[in-house]
């Protein structure tokens, strides 16, 4: 008997990391894939951007901005290929790492658990402080990986190997910490929402702490308390400190090891917060399919506009210490166009600028709305819906229109919050160009909306990862078709290429009504598709 | 002259190579309460999904009372529907639910609704979370009884309910056919079906094998019958019902169809010692009415 139970245990304990391998391996491959590339392309720019056009002086001054330091992290070793590669990259990777180390653990643990796909598991031999463990291994693994590529590709680069370490290490630790809170979100929180949520608002208060602690010299403590800060810390190819690794270390462990202990003491599809166990009806806006897509998107809506909201406040803040800095500094002015930010000395092309960026979330926002969609379908939510006397795309109209109204809450969050912060510092941006500026980003959210539907009629599992290609492979496309001297018309392909920089030019009307028209011709496709298709579940 | 409630003409459903569904010809007049029976994976799902129009059919095609299955709109306007695994919205409150489906779908009868919430003893506060699976059932039984819908699709709408709820089920069917409405009800629970259906359809491998009414199926119920003598064994051939005799000492064992007055006047003479008769359980009617060799 003895023997039967020790053989099998090993075997059990085999076949949920192969479990967990599965879940895991394709995302985390593309997640690596995007670090190494993205490394790779800044690095070998640099000789062509940032190599010949910056000397000490210059970089003193530049280390010396409070907005630049804000944005972009305390800039240092620009002068070597490597230190600028960090600098220009590090913040970015950092947080798509840590970001997607909590999406892939919240879905791989609380998600599996709350469907009830764990119950099965749990039945046999391992318990839930086992099944958590191969998990957090797998996915450990996967951000070591992820992290490694980007190490790998800057020694390839001819970078000192110690800086390139300490680099990789310090990414492969956030993104450690990322998982370890996410994994302990999952424990306390009851659904995969609120495990994801709470865990996003950790990283999101560490970014921020990272951004005051070094935007305010006073401040600059903060930055022991957040991740993100003490990746900045290391100062991986200037003082390759050490110090700031152990924390982060020490933090991901003590997390970690925090959530493994609570795991072991909660039932199986609890969290240590109990859900409500009832309530008296709450009946707004479940009178039409309209309505109830409108009360099914309020809850995320809210959390994205936080988040936005947060973001584009701070750009309003930094936007005259940001703009006086560039007007006195031509120099990286210069730098900037190069990039493609121009006009980066006004507060208009400031913020024009950064008004492009935020095509990729609300674009990301978009087809997260269609994918919920899809999921609602699979997991047979819908069903009671699609059964009701309803057309089919009836059901996607309610939805598309609550989705674009949702995008249209956003980018008007972020023009107010913008604004709002721009006046509290006395820049010159009226309230109409930020709501220009914020609106002009539609068309490209308009093309993820457009993608998402045609997936959702053709290939109705690709809608997110169709949904977000307009925005983020575009975006991703542009930035690289800008430092690396691609063909023309692979700039052309993305739609980043044809936004105007609105408010400080006129919006481009004719790209963006091709833009919408290719968004209108999708969707139509996507629609005829949806009508003859069989409905998932 | 009325419209069938259901009609499919030569219904097919492939999905790559497997044939789910083979050219299903059904008719279920207005009015009546059909059971659909079949084992797993024989195609009853895939059935009812192309009544409602969920999938698409790859030939043929089903009508609902004369409308397309496919003209959702309108077909839905008389169909009420409980799917065989209930999924709530997590954060919606039973009341919630059935507010939604309520004003979304072609009407309901509010007091007859909050009738069923009783009868059914269901606790509309919780939300769909922390409903079991035979509460989610509870729910969608009760949306899907409060229209009121000349037509209710019922697909294994009892798996997860205990006896008691059983019987209100049972007792709401009545009502809904006693109000003029046709149930299609699949079903595992051969009690169920024997006690509330006027008709029965058999499906095998995604093909329709019979048609039967429930007194042909009553047929199919064959008592085993275990009688123990203290003297002779008297002779059982050529009794009515009696089939599938086995003397075997100073016992007889035999089957037992229909009413049992003719075995038993044969068996009054004798001097019997015990009498123990067992109902066939459904798997046995099943493999007996399917034929183990032709599966």
């Amino acid at each position: 008997m003895s023997a039967f139970g020790a053989g099998d245990a090993g075997a059990a304990r085999a076949a949920v990391t192969r479990l967990a391998l599965r879940q895991v391996r394709r995302p985390a491959l593309v997640v690596s894939a995007v670090a190494a590339g993205v490394t790779a392309v800044v690095v070998a720019g640099y000789e062509s951007t940032a190599g010949t056009a910056l000397d000490a002086a210059a970089l003193a001054t530049l280390a010396e901005n409070p907005a630049v330091r804000t944005l972009f992290g305390e800039p240092f070793a620009l002068d070597t290929p490597g230190g600028f590669t960090v600098w220009r990259t590090g913040t970015v990777l950092a947080v798509l790492l840590s970001v997607w180390g909590v999406l892939a653990t919240t879905r791989v643990t609380r998600g599996e658990e709350e469907s009830g796909r764990w119950d099965l598991l749990l039945a046999g031999r391992l318990a839930v402080p086992a099944v958590l463990g191969r998990h957090l291994t797998v996915l450990a693994a996967a951000v070591v990986i992820a992290g490694g590529a980007a190490g790998i590709v800057l020694v390839a680069a001819g970078t000192p190997p110690g800086g390139a370490l300490r680099y990789a290490a310090g990414l492969v630790l956030v993104a450690l910490f990322a998982v370890s809170t996410a994994l302990l979100s999952a424990q306390v929180m009851p659904t995969r929402a609120g495990a994801s949520g709470s865990a996003l608002a950790v990283l999101g208060v560490g970014l921020l702490a990272r951004m005051v602690g070094d935007g305010v010299a006073a401040l600059g403590w903060l930055r022991w308390l957040s991740p993100y800060g003490l990746l900045a810390l290391v100062r991986p190819y200037h003082d390759d400190r050490l110090l700031p690794l152990l924390v982060l270390a020490g933090a991901a462990l003590l997390v970690g090891a925090a959530a493994m202990t609570l795991a072991g003491r909660r039932d199986v599809r609890a969290g240590l917060v109990a859900a409500p166990a009832g309530r008296p009806p709450r009946t707004w806006l479940l009178g039409t399919v309209d309505g109830f897509a409108v009360r099914r998107m309020v809850r995320p809506l809210a959390g994205w506009s936080a988040g936005i909201g947060a973001y584009f406040l701070l750009i309003g803040l930094l936007a005259t210490s940001m703009t006086r800095f560039l007007a006195d500094n031509p120099r990286f002015a210069e730098l900037a166009a190069q990039a493609g930010f121009t006009e980066l000395s006004s507060v208009r092309g400031y913020t024009a600028s950064l008004f492009v960026l935020l095509a990729v979330p609300v674009g990301v926002f978009a087809a997260s709305r269609l994918a919920e969609f899809v999921a609602a379908e699979t997991d047979g939510r819908l069903t009671s819906l699609y059964a009701q006397p309803v057309r089919r795309n009836r059901l996607l109209t309610a939805e598309t229109l609550a989705t674009f109204a949702g995008v249209a809450v956003l980018v008007t969050v972020a023009a107010t919050a913008t604004w709002l912060g721009a006046a509290l510092v006395n820049a010159p941006l009226p309230l109409t160009a930020a709501l220009a500026g914020t609106w002009n980003v539609l068309p490209v959210v308009l093309l993820c909306l457009g993608a998402a539907i045609l997936a959702l009629g053709w290939l109705p599992r690709a809608t997110a990862a169709v949904g977000v290609l307009p925005a983020v492979g575009g975006f991703l496309l542009h930035v690289l078709a800008d430092s690396a001297d691609l063909p023309g018309w692979v700039a052309a392909s993305s739609p980043f290429t044809h936004l105007a920089a609105v408010p400080a030019e006129s919006p481009g009307w004719s790209a963006a009504g091709v833009m919408i028209a290719i968004a209108i011709a999708a969707a139509a496709l996507g629609r005829l598709g949806n009508r003859r298709r069989d409905l998932l579940g | 002259m009325h419209p069938p409630a259901i009609r499919t003409e030569h219904l097919t459903k492939r999905y790559g190579s497997l044939l789910a569904l083979d050219d299903l010809n059904l008719t279920v007049t207005a009015g009546e309460v059909f059971g659909f029976l079949g084992p797993n994976g024989a195609g009853k799902s895939t059935t009812i999904r192309l009544l409602l129009g969920l999938a698409r059919p790859t030939a043929g095609q089903a009508q609902i009372f004369g409308t397309p299955a496919a003209a959702v709109a309108t077909a839905h306007q008389r169909i009420a529907y409980v799917p065989a695994d209930v999924t709530l919205w997590p954060q919606l409150t039973g009341a919630e639910i059935l507010e939604l489906l309520g004003s979304t779908g072609p009407g309901v009868d509010v007091a007859y609704r909050d009738e069923l919430v009783a009868r059914f003893a269901l606790d509309l506060s919780k939300p769909g979370r922390a409903y079991s699976t035979g509460n989610r059932q509870k729910v969608a039984l009760v949306a899907a009884f409060a229209t009121r819908a000349p037509l209710l699709v019922l697909d294994e709408p009892t798996a997860g309910l205990d006896p008691l709820m059983e019987r209100e089920f049972r007792r709401a069917v009545v009502e809904a056919r006693d109000g003029g409405s046709t149930v299609f009800l699949s079903s595992h629970q051969l009690a169920e079906v024997e006690a509330v259906c006027d008709r029965v359809g058999i499906l095998r491998a995604g093909r329709l094998v019979d048609v039967a009414t429930m007194p042909e199926l009553r047929r199919l119920h064959r008592t085993e019958v275990l009688v123990r003598f203290a003297g002779p064994v008297p002779e059982l051939t050529d009794v009515a019902g009696v089939d599938g005799v086995q003397v075997d000492g100073a016992a007889l064992r035999f089957t037992l169809t229909g009413p049992p007055g003719p075995a038993l006047r044969a068996l009054a003479a004798a001097d019997v010692t015990t009498l123990t008769m067992r109902e066939p359980t459904l798997e046995e009617i099943f493999l007996d009415y399917y034929g183990e060799e032709d599966r």
